[in-house]
């Protein structure tokens, strides 16, 4: 085979495998555009739509039960994120710093949150707080979503600690710091950014839950609950505009989540 | 130092471990024993029965309509986790073998579904496929069908194709990182040896790949298998699939014990698969990690 036949098919085959890869591009985005379309469209329609209306989004802010469990969410997401980031963190240093036997075991106990289906966790937990007497509020949804974002936080920090290696700090204390000045003035600064990163992801995360949550929630509820409860009645316009908003908040908090997640330690110095 | 010698740290350094093991127990660990003894319990009616028998479990396995529906999921999982392969594992080789500009940005727009709300995607998903939907607005539009058609949602398929769409970014993202860490010298040498792409594909890309995709697979299978909100919302009658037989039994058919029994052996498949991740899968470049 000469060497010309041979390049023009290896572009050939590019072209076929970027082709295909267009289509599953497509295929991953054409069902968010549908519903932002679908949340403008003044005649419940796409087809024959008529006009641009945010007619349904105005209904939504002046809906007091969709803003009151919009603030739910919120609610449950700020105090899940507070708690997973001192538990994950605490948490990530253990794992790191500290030798102990059954490493391996313990790492994969603390991933089980994230990894089983949420199903297990849901009714696990719901087994558990009514062993307790607890009932369903606010309470239990945290519960529940503090089971997934500890380790969330914990393993976005672990490997920042990771890749940081022992250096820095033991820098420090050869220069005199003591534990708590080496943790506040190095090593704290240098794993800031994954913090934040992880979370911004944990708060995405917890924003959108609802298959734990379901299991969990009484009459107080959340965003989520509240929007599948509403499904029960078909598709409205107003589900729609609640997933429209639902979408430029996840969004938005991705974008912002990018600036912080994936950036090496050194990297975040060198800026400085 | 000696210190770095020994197995274990100074006690004081195991203060560290508190809060992660405190929420680990009240979390994770008591709430499965919790389970496990619940599975052992009868339901009386509206009562729970505290007195231990093996009734839950042997109704599973003599009634042949659970092990049926537990079937049925698995082949449903199967059948989203290949599919969900054949979709992101060429769009993971694209992105890291044929991209050189923007492919950080293709990445990230490859995984940015992930983070996007599930119950929109479903939304989405619905949408798409109802009555009034895009699919049959646009099919009545240029005349191919006078009224909508129903079958596009309530069925299998209709399951199938939701589930995939949640998936695919589960499967990307390991394969994409397993693809990015082969060295690019070694398939040169491939390709100076004589190899055409095709091959050092089969004979190099793809094993070394492999772990990535196992953990893909292994993901979305556990992902599909244990969804019981999307055969709610799009599966009709024949979307019962196990989590929607686990989920009942806490609404309205009212067995917790039962529940618990079935939770248990959703939570043993479980493991035993993830415990083959940790086996043949990669671990790095999951969603936990930088």
């Amino acid at each position: 085979m000469s060497s010309h036949i041979k390049a023009s098919k290896l572009e050939k085959q590019g072209t076929v495998l970027k082709l295909y890869g267009l289509f599953v591009f497509i295929f991953l985005y054409l069902p968010l555009f549908v519903v932002i379309i679908f949340s403008f469209s003044p005649t419940k329609t796409i087809v024959g739509m008529s006009g641009v209306t945010i007619k349904w989004y105005k209904e939504l802010f002046q809906d007091k039960e969709i803003l009151k469990v919009l603030l739910h969410s919120i609610e449950v997401g700020v105090s899940a994120v507070t708690i997973a980031l001192i538990f994950g963190t605490a948490g990530a240093f253990f794992i790191t710093k500290v030798r102990f036997p059954g490493k391996g075991v313990f790492r994969a106990l603390v991933m089980l949150p994230f990894v089983l289906p949420g199903i297990i966790m849901g009714l696990t937990l719901l087994i558990f707080i009514k062993n307790l007497n607890i009932p369903l509020s606010m309470l239990t949804i945290l519960m529940g979503h503090v089971s997934f974002t500890t380790p969330l936080v914990m393993f976005q920090v672990s490997s920042r600690l990771q890749r940081m290696g022992p250096s820095f700090q033991d820098a420090a204390q050869d220069l005199g710091a003591t534990p708590v000045k080496t943790l506040w003035y190095v090593t704290l600064p240098m794993i800031r950014t994954a913090m934040i990163g992880a979370a911004l992801l944990a708060f995405t995360v917890s924003f959108d839950e609802i298959v734990i949550s379901y299991f969990l929630t009484g009459t107080w509820t959340t965003l989520p609950v509240y929007l599948y409860g509403m499904l029960r009645f078909g598709l409205s316009p107003k589900v729609f505009a609640v997933s429209g908003l639902i979408l430029l908040f996840s969004l938005s908090l991705i974008l912002l989540m990018t600036r912080y997640i994936g950036r090496s330690a050194e990297e975040v110095r060198v800026k400085r | 130092m000696d210190k770095i010698k020994s197995r274990f740290d100074s006690p004081r350094s195991y203060f560290k471990g508190i809060p992660i093991v405190v929420w680990l127990l009240f979390l994770v660990v008591v709430p499965l024993v919790f389970t496990f003894i619940m599975s052992f319990y009868s339901s009386e009616g509206l009562e729970i029965e505290k007195t231990l028998t093996l009734k839950n479990y042997k109704l599973f396995f003599t009634d042949t309509i659970y092990p049926r529906i537990l079937f049925k999921s698995i082949r449903l999982a199967l059948s989203v986790s290949i599919i969900s392969i054949a979709m992101a594992y060429p769009l993971a080789y694209m992105v890291s073998f044929k991209m050189i500009r923007g492919r950080n940005l293709l990445f990230m727009m490859c995984i940015i579904p992930l983070w996007v709300s599930y119950l929109v995607r479903i939304i989405a998903w619905r949408s798409i496929l109802g009555n009034r939907g895009v699919i049959n607005s646009i099919l009545m539009a240029i005349g191919i069908t006078k009224g909508p058609l129903e079958f596009f949602l309530y069925n299998k398929f209709a399951i199938a194709i939701t589930l995939t769409y949640i998936c695919i970014p589960f499967v990307f993202i390991p394969v994409y990182t397993a693809l990015e860490k082969i060295p690019k010298n070694i398939i040169n040498a491939a390709n100076d040896l004589g190899a055409n792409e095709f091959h050092s594909f089969l004979n190099v890309v793809l094993p070394l790949s492999l772990p990535g995709l196992i953990t893909g697979f292994i993901f979305s299978f556990i992902i599909a298998l244990g969804d019981y909100i999307i055969p709610q919302q799009l599966g009709g009658t024949q979307g019962i699939m196990f989590g929607n037989l686990i989920y009942s039994q806490f609404g309205f058919a009212f067995n917790w014990p039962f529940g618990a029994a079935l939770g248990f052996i959703l939570f043993v498949i479980s493991v035993i698969i993830l415990g083959l991740t940790a086996k043949f899968g990669s671990t790095e470049g999951g969603f936990l990690g930088e």
